[in-house]
C-alpha cells in the first residue's frame, strides 16, 4: 500500500476510527489491532511475502529469549550469530543473490574460465526487507550488549517489527525507543494528531509536489542524457537532488506523522540536509536512522577512531561502502558509497566533523554568514555530483552522464516532456528551499509559526501546491521502496 | 471538532484561489435541441482551461445557434458562405472564439463570411444529421467543409440521439459544477481517482455477483477488418444522407485513409482538401503542447489549405 494511494487515505481513517474510538482498549488489544492493521498494509502489496516477516519475528523473538535464559556468554554469542546469520543471510538471499552470482561469472570470465549457464534467480525483492531486518537485528544486537531487555510479549514484539508507518522504508527504529513505547498503553493526544496531520501534509507535498513533479525531467535527462548538453545534465542531477530529497524525506515525514495519530514517536530521519556545510554534516542530517544505525552496530564495534587513525580511515571506508551497498546490488552504489568515503575522510582528518553537530545554519539569526553559504553550496555541488552514480543504471551511463556534463559545457534550453512550462519548477524549488530555511531549527514542526491566520494559509497554499503540481498521468512509487 | 473547523476553512480559502486564479475549466451547458442536434445551449461565454496551472487557456462564445463563434448564423441568397463543420478541432475551445480557423479564413477569403459549427464529439453521422435538420440554413450557405478524421469519425453510419455526454448536465453533476475546486480537481484528474476506484469495486461486484454464463467462443464471432467498416459507414452515410454533395469538401489527412477510401474519393469524385501535406512540411509543431489540437500555426496552415482549395474552384 502507497502512501500517495487512494487506498491508503481510506484504510488510514478507518484503522484511526477503530483504534481510538472503540472505547479503552487494553494494551494487548491496541497492540493486536495495530499488528493486524499492519499485516494488512503489508499483505496489500504481496502478501505471500507476510510469511517473511512472520518468520523474521518468530526468530528474533525466540532468540531475544534465548539470549536471557542463556547464562554462559559463549550461548548468547552463538545467538547473536544465529540471528545475524539468519537476517543477513535473508537479505543476502533476496537482495544480493544474482548480484554476486553476475559478479563471480564475470570474475571467471575474466580469468579464462568459460561459464556457461548462469545461476541467477527470478526473485522479487520484498519490499522493505533491507528496514525490517536492520531493525530485528539492532533489537538481538542491543539483548547481546546488554542495552536491552528482551520482552516476553510476542504480540508486542511483533507490532514493532512491522509497526506499518515506517515498515517499508523506515525509519529504521531502535527497540530501545520504539518497544517501551509499544509496551505502553496509548491515550489519545489531540495536539500529537494534530501534529501528526501537519507532518503527513508536509510529507506529501514532499512527495507530490517536488519529487514526483520533478521526477519527469529527471527521468527524460538520465534516460537521454547523450543527447543533452551540460547545462541540462546539470539541471537534470540538480533536479534529482531534490526528487531524492522529497521523495525519501516526505515519506519519513508521512510515517513520522501517521505514527503519531496513532501515539507513537518514531525517530526523525531527515534534517534539512541541504543546508549542511560539510559531509559529515550532511551524513548527521540525511538518513539519519541508518547512518546512527551504522555507527552504532558497525564503525563502532569495529573501534570507531579510537584505535588509531588508520583502523579509523578503513573503518569510515567499511560503513561507506556497507551503506553504499545496502541501497542496492549495484557496483553504482559501491562507487557512490565510496565517493562519500572519500569526501568524508579529509573533513574527519582535519577533525571538523563534529563541527556542526547540533547547530543550525545561521544559528540565531535569519541571514545565514557569507562564508557559511559558501560552504552549504560547496557541499551541496558534491552531495549532487555523488548522486550520478545513485541515479544511473550502471556505471558506464554515470561515468557518461559525468563525462558529457563536464566535456560538453554548452547551454541549451530545456523543454519539459510534456510541454509544461519550466519557469514553474524553478518557482517552486526556490519557494521550496526558502521556507525549509525558515523553518530550518525543527525537523518534526514544518508550521512551526505562532499567528492562525499564516498557519491557515501555509496550509491552504501546500495542498494548492500538490494540486498545480499533480501529475495525474503518472502512479510513482517511493524511490526507497526498492531498498 | 478543531481540525474539520480548519478542513472547511482551507477547502473554502482554496475555493477562492482557484476562482480568482481561474485554475478551473468554464464548461458551458449541453442540450439536445427537438431536432434531435445536440449542441451547446445558446449565448454562455467563457474559459476552456487546459492543465493544473492554465498551460492552455482559450475564451469561448456561444453564439444564438449553439455553436463557438464570433459570428451569428444569418445565411443570406446573396453572400457567399462557407460552413466548416467538424468536432473539437472546428469547436476551437483551445484557442480564443475571436482567433479561429473561420476567423483565419475569413482574412484569406475576402467577402466570404465563414460559419463554424464545430461540437466535440460529431462524428460523420451527426454531421450529415445536423446538415439535413438545418437544410433551410444550409441550403442557402455555398460550401460545406466538414473536418473528417479517420477512423474515429467513421465508427457508425446512422445516426441516433446519445444522451450519455447530457448525463453530465444533472443531478449529482450540475451540482458539482458549483463548486469551482471540484471542477478543478476533476479537471487535473484527482477526481477521476475515486470515481475510477468506485466503479472497479462496481464492475468487481457485479461481476461476483452475476458471472457470466453464456460466453460466446471466439471462433464463433464473425470478424470483420475495421477498415472494411469503416469504409462500409462512410460509403452509407455518403450515399443516404448527403444531400447538395457537390457543395460538400472533406477535410482530410489523406495519409491517414486507407487505400480503399481514397480510391473512392477518387471515383466518386469527392471533393477533398488534404491538410496532411502542409502539416508534413510544417517548420514548426503544428499541434499544443498539453493536448493534441491545433495552435495556431496548425490552424495557420488549415485555413490557407482550406481557402486554396475554395479560391481554386
Amino acid at each position: 500500500m502507497l502512501f500517495n494511494s487512494l487506498v491508503f487515505f481510506i484504510f488510514l481513517p478507518i484503522v484511526f476510527t477503530i483504534y481510538w474510538g472503540f472505547g479503552r482498549w487494553k494494551l494487548k488489544i491496541q497492540n493486536l489491532f495495530l499488528l493486524v492493521a499492519s499485516y494488512v498494509f503489508y499483505g496489500w502489496w504481496d502478501y505471500r511475502f507476510l510469511s517473511l516477516i512472520m518468520l523474521s519475528t518468530l526468530v528474533d523473538y525466540l532468540i531475544g529469549q534465548g539470549m536471557e535464559s542463556a547464562t554462559r556468554k559463549f550461548r548468547r554469542k552463538a545467538y547473536l550469530w544465529i540471528s545475524i546469520l539468519f537476517n543477513l543471510g535473508m537479505l543476502g538471499f533476496f537482495k544480493y543473490y544474482n548480484f554476486f552470482v553476475e559478479s563471480l561469472s564475470v570474475s571467471l570470465q575474466l580469468l579464462g574460465f568459460q561459464e556457461s549457464s548462469l545461476w541467477t534467480l527470478n526473485i522479487l525483492l520484498p519490499v522493505g526487507i533491507s528496514f525490517y531486518t536492520f531493525q530485528t537485528l539492532s533489537y538481538s544486537l542491543d539483548i547481546y550488549k546488554g542495552k536491552l531487555k528482551p520482552t516476553r510479549d510476542f504480540i508486542a514484539f511483533a507490532t514493532f517489527v512491522s509497526f506499518f508507518p515506517q515498515l517499508v522504508a523506515g525509519p529504521i527504529e531502535r527497540a530501545s525507543n520504539l518497544l517501551p513505547q509499544i509496551n505502553t498503553k496509548r491515550t489519545f493526544s489531540y495536539a500529537q494528531a494534530a501534529d501528526g496531520l501537519k507532518l503527513i501534509l508536509w510529507g506529501l507535498f514532499k512527495k507530490v509536489a517536488i519529487a514526483d513533479s520533478l521526477a519527469v525531467i529527471v527521468d527524460d535527462v538520465f534516460l537521454n542524457y547523450a543527447d543533452y548538453s551540460g547545462s541540462t545534465l546539470a539541471l537534470g542531477l540538480i533536479f534529482f537532488s531534490f526528487q531524492i530529497y522529497g521523495d525519501f524525506s516526505g515519506y519519513s515525514d508521512i510515517s513520522i506523522g501517521t505514527a503519531k495519530l496513532f501515539g507513537i514517536e518514531l525517530m526523525s530521519n531527515f534534517r534539512f540536509p541541504y543546508f549542511s556545510r560539510n559531509i559529515s554534516e550532511f551524513w548527521h542530517r540525511w538518513h539519519v536512522s541508518l547512518s546512527t544505525w551504522f555507527r552504532d552496530y558497525l564503525y563502532i564495534p569495529l573501534g570507531g577512531s579510537r584505535e588509531g587513525r588508520v583502523k579509523a580511515v578503513r573503518n569510515i571506508f567499511i560503513i561507506f561502502l556497507v551503506s553504499g551497498f545496502w541501497h542496492g546490488a549495484n557496483w553504482t552504489f559501491l562507487i557512490w558509497g565510496g565517493i562519500h568515503a572519500s569526501l568524508y575522510l579529509p573533513v574527519f582528518l582535519m577533525g571538523k566533523n563534529r563541527s556542526y553537530v547540533g547547530e543550525h545554519l545561521g544559528h540565531g539569526s535569519l541571514i545565514t554568514n557569507f562564508l557559511d553559504f559558501l560552504k552549504l553550496l560547496q557541499t551541496f555541488i558534491l552531495v549532487t555530483l555523488s548522486w550520478t552514480y545513485f541515479r544511473a543504471e550502471n556505471l558506464a551511463s554515470a561515468n557518461g552522464y559525468l563525462g558529457r556534463l563536464f566535456g560538453n559545457l554548452g547551454i541549451e534550453e530545456y523543454h519539459h516532456p510534456r510541454g509544461y512550462r519550466m519557469i514553474d519548477y524553478f518557482i517552486l524549488l526556490g519557494i521550496f528551499v526558502l521556507y525549509e530555511y525558515l523553518i530550518r531549527h525543527n525537523e518534526r514542526k514544518p508550521v512551526p509559526f505562532r499567528n492562525k491566520v499564516l498557519r491557515l494559509w501555509i496550509y491552504t497554499l501546500l495542498v494548492l501546491g500538490l494540486l498545480l503540481f499533480y501529475d495525474s498521468g503518472s502512479d510513482r512509487s517511493f524511490i526507497y521502496f526498492q531498498f | 471538532m478543531k481540525i474539520s473547523f480548519y478542513g472547511l476553512v482551507i477547502l473554502c480559502l482554496l475555493e477562492i484561489l482557484v476562482r480568482v486564479f481561474h485554475l478551473y475549466k468554464d464548461t458551458p451547458s449541453r442540450m439536445i435541441d427537438d431536432y434531435g442536434v445536440e449542441k451547446w445551449v445558446p449565448n454562455q461565454t467563457g474559459y476552456c482551461v487546459t492543465g493544473n496551472r492554465r498551460q492552455n487557456v482559450g475564451k469561448y462564445r456561444i453564439n444564438s445557434s449553439g455553436f463557438n463563434s464570433y459570428r451569428e448564423f444569418e445565411p443570406t441568397e446573396y453572400n457567399f458562405e462557407l460552413a466548416l463543420i467538424g468536432d473539437s478541432f472546428i469547436e476551437g475551445f483551445h484557442q480564443d472564439y475571436d482567433k479561429s480557423i473561420g476567423k483565419i479564413l475569413e482574412s484569406k477569403l475576402p467577402g466570404v463570411i465563414v460559419y463554424e459549427f464545430g461540437y466535440a464529439g460529431y462524428d460523420l453521422a451527426s454531421e450529415f444529421h445536423l446538415l439535413n435538420t438545418y437544410d433551410s440554413i444550409f441550403n442557402k450557405i455555398d460550401k460545406i467543409v466538414i473536418y473528417l478524421d479517420y477512423p474515429d469519425d467513421l465508427k457508425r453510419d446512422n445516426y441516433s440521439v446519445s444522451r450519455e455526454r447530457l448525463r453530465l448536465e444533472s443531478g449529482v453533476f450540475r451540482m458539482m459544477k458549483q463548486s469551482k475546486l471540484l471542477v478543478y480537481t476533476q479537471n487535473i484528474g484527482l477526481l477521476g481517482v475515486p470515481i475510477n476506484s468506485l466503479s472497479y469495486l462496481k464492475t468487481m461486484i457485479s461481476k461476483i455477483l452475476m458471472p457470466d454464463k453464456h460466453t460466446i467462443p471466439s471462433e464463433m464471432i464473425s470478424v470483420r477488418s475495421n477498415e472494411d467498416i469503416h469504409f462500409r459507414n462512410f460509403k452509407m452515410l455518403w450515399e443516404t444522407q448527403a444531400n447538395s454533395k457537390e457543395k460538400i469538401m472533406f477535410l482530410i489527412d489523406r495519409a491517414s485513409f486507407p487505400k480503399s477510401l481514397q480510391l473512392y474519393f477518387q471515383t466518386q469524385k469527392i471533393q477533398v482538401i488534404d491538410y496532411g501535406i502542409p502539416f508534413e512540411y510544417a517548420e514548426k509543431p503544428v499541434t499544443l503542447i498539453y493536448d493534441q489540437h491545433w495552435n495556431s500555426y496548425g490552424r495557420e496552415l488549415v485555413s490557407q489549405a482550406i481557402a486554396d482549395q475554395v479560391n481554386l474552384r
